[in-house]
C-alpha cells in the first residue's frame, strides 16, 4: 500500500500557508483603504493609506493571476 | 469487424467473448450502436458532472451576495467552457489505477457512466454534494466486478483515493478557511462593513472564477478522454491522436450547459445548509477552495474539488466567532462521500448486466436512464429550487409529504418541519432499482 504522505504533507502546507497569505493581503488592503477613506472624509490626507492598501490588494490580484498560470497549460 | 482495443490496447474478453459468434455485419452494427450510445451517455453525464460541480464554485459568492446567482452560474458556465477547451491533453487513463486498464470496454464505460449519472442524480435530488469523479470510479468498478470479479479490482487504491483524500480534503481546506476567516475578521475588525463587503466580495468573485476555471480544465477533459478511447477503440480515430474538435466542443458545452442550469439544490445546501456564510468568509473560504485546489492539482495529491470547496465552508463556519455550523448536514454529506463509490458501484454493477447484451441490452439501458432520469426530475418538481429561491433557505426538501405540496421555500410552516432522515433513505432505492 502506497501512500505518497510527503505530496500530502506539501499540500496541506502550501494550501494553508497561501491562503491564509491571500486573505491576509486582501483584508489588510481592504482595511488600509477603508482607513484612509475615513481620513479624507475627516479632512486629511489618506494618500500614503490608501497607495500601501492599493499595493496589497495588488498583490493579491498578483497571487489570482498565479493562479490562473497555473490552471491554464498553454503557459507552462 | 472492429477490434475492441482500449486502455493498454490489449484485446477485451468481455467483448470478443460476446462477439465473436456473431457475423461481421451484425458486429458492426452493435459496435457502432453502442459506440454512438457511450458517446450520448458520456455527454449526459458531462452534463450532471456541470450542474452537481456548479456549486464547488459558486455557492459562496451566490451566498454572500458577491453575485447575482444567474450572473454566477452564467459566468461559471462560461469558464467551465474556457477550461474544457483549454486543456485537451486527454486523460491517459480513465480506470484510475482502480483496477487494469485492459478491462476498460465499452460496455463497462457506459455502465459506469450510467452508475455514475444515476448516483449524481439521487444526490442532487436530496440536496447533497458529492464527487462526479468517485462516482464515474464507482460505476466502472461496479461495472468491472461484474465483468470480471471482485479480486480484479485494487483494493488499497480505493483506501489511497478514496478513503483517504474524503479525510484529507476537508481537513486540509477546513484548517486553511478556518485560519483565512478568523485573521480576515480580526483585520477588518474596525473597518466598517459597508468598506468592507465590497473588497471581500471581490476578492470572492476572483477566487470563485478560478475554481470554475480549474473545474472545466481538470472535468471537462475527463468526458473528452472517455470519447476519445471510445472512438479510437471502434477505429474510428487513429491510435495516438487527441480529441476531435467537436469532441472538445461538445464537452465543453456539455459540461457549461449543466453548470449553467446550476444545480441549484446543492447550491442551497453549500451555501446555506452548511453555515450562514458572511462576506469576509465567503472571501476566505473561497481563497482556502482555490489554494487547496490548485496545490493539490499541481503538487501530486489529487483531492476531490467537491471535498474541498465543502471543507472550506465549513471551516469558515468554525473560523467565526458566533457561526452556527448545522454539523448534522455535515455527517450526511461524509455519509454520501462514503456511499458514493458504492452506491454509485452499485448501479454500474446493475447497468453492467445488461450493457454488453448487444443492441437490446444497451436499448433497454437507454429506456431505464431516461425512466430514472424522469422519476428524480418530477421528485424534483415538488420542491422546486431555482435561482430565484437558491438563498431563500437552508433545507432542501423531497417528499411531498415532508410538507405541504404548494408552500414556498419561506413558509414558516417548512421550517417548523425536521429534516426527514430516514424518508430521505427509503427515497433513494427504489431510483437506483429503476435504473437497473
Amino acid at each position: 500500500m502506497h501512500i505518497d504522505w510527503a505530496a500530502l504533507g506539501v499540500v496541506a502546507v502550501v494550501s494553508i500557508v497561501s491562503s491564509v497569505i491571500f486573505t491576509i493581503l486582501l483584508a489588510g488592503g481592504i482595511r488600509l483603504v477603508s482607513v484612509a477613506k475615513i481620513k479624507s472624509n475627516e479632512g486629511g490626507s489618506g494618500t500614503v493609506t490608501v497607495s500601501m492598501g492599493y499595493v496589497l490588494i495588488g498583490i493579491a490580484g498578483l497571487l489570482v493571476l498565479y493562479g490562473i498560470y497555473l490552471i491554464v497549460p498553454q503557459f507552462h | 469487424m472492429f477490434t475492441w482495443r482500449l486502455g493498454l490496447y490489449r484485446h477485451c474478453q468481455v467483448l470478443t467473448s460476446t462477439t465473436t459468434t456473431r457475423s461481421g455485419w451484425e458486429t458492426d452494427v452493435t459496435e457502432l450502436f453502442v459506440v454512438i450510445t457511450v458517446i450520448a451517455v458520456a455527454l449526459i453525464f458531462d452534463f450532471t458532472n456541470g450542474f452537481h460541480d456548479s456549486a464547488n464554485a459558486m455557492a459562496g459568492p451566490i451566498a454572500t451576495g458577491a453575485l447575482r446567482p444567474r450572473t454566477a452560474v452564467i459566468l461559471a458556465a462560461l469558464l467551465n467552457l474556457v477550461g474544457a477547451c483549454l486543456s485537451t491533453a486527454v486523460a491517459k487513463t480513465i480506470s484510475g489505477g482502480f483496477f487494469d486498464d485492459a478491462l476498460i470496454t465499452a460496455p463497462i464505460i457506459l455502465a459506469g457512466l450510467l452508475g455514475a449519472i444515476i448516483w449524481n442524480l439521487v444526490t442532487w435530488l436530496i440536496g447533497l454534494p458529492s464527487s462526479s469523479s468517485h462516482a464515474l470510479f464507482g460505476g466502472l468498478i461496479g461495472a468491472v466486478i461484474v465483468g470480471a470479479g471482485i479480486a480484479s479490482v485494487h483494493g488499497w487504491v480505493i483506501v489511497s483515493k478514496v478513503l483517504l483524500p474524503a479525510i484529507v480534503a476537508p481537513l486540509v481546506a477546513g484548517i486553511a478557511a478556518a485560519w483565512a476567516t478568523r485573521l480576515a475578521y480580526r483585520i477588518t475588525r474596525k473597518t466598517p462593513s459597508v468598506h468592507s463587503n465590497t473588497g471581500f466580495k471581490y476578492g470572492q468573485a476572483f477566487t470563485a472564477s478560478m475554481v470554475a476555471l480549474a473545474h472545466g480544465t481538470s472535468d471537462g477533459q475527463k468526458t473528452m478522454g472517455v470519447i476519445t478511447l471510445v472512438l479510437i477503440a471502434a477505429n474510428l480515430q487513429a491510435t495516438g491522436t487527441g480529441p476531435e474538435m467537436w469532441v472538445i466542443l461538445a464537452s465543453g458545452l456539455a459540461i457549461g450547459l449543466g453548470t449553467y442550469s446550476g444545480g441549484w439544490r446543492i447550491m442551497r445546501t453549500m451555501g446555506k445548509g452548511i453555515v450562514e456564510i458572511e462576506t469576509p468568509q465567503g472571501a476566505a473560504s473561497g481563497a482556502a477552495t482555490s489554494a487547496t485546489i490548485l496545490a493539490s492539482a499541481h503538487l501530486g495529491f489529487g483531492l476531490s474539488t467537491t471535498h474541498v470547496s465543502t471543507g472550506s465552508i465549513l471551516g469558515s463556519g468554525v473560523g467565526r466567532d458566533g457561526a452556527e455550523v448545522r454539523w448534522s448536514v455535515a455527517r450526511r454529506m461524509v455519509f454520501a462521500w462514503l456511499l458514493t463509490l458504492p452506491g454509485a458501484g452499485l448501479v454500474g454493477g446493475l447497468a453492467a448486466l445488461l450493457s454488453d447484451q448487444g443492441i437490446p441490452g444497451v436499448a433497454a439501458l437507454l429506456v431505464l436512464l431516461t425512466a430514472a432520469c424522469l422519476v428524480i426530475y418530477f421528485m424534483s418538481r415538488r420542491h422546486r429550487i431555482t435561482h430565484a429561491n437558491v438563498t431563500d433557505s437552508h433545507e432542501v426538501l423531497v417528499l411531498a409529504a415532508a410538507a405541504p405540496a404548494t408552500t414556498y421555500p419561506d413558509d414558516p410552516r417548512l421550517e417548523a418541519l425536521p429534516t426527514p432522515k430516514k424518508k430521505k433513505k427509503k427515497n433513494k432505492r427504489p431510483k437506483e432499482r429503476s435504473a437497473a
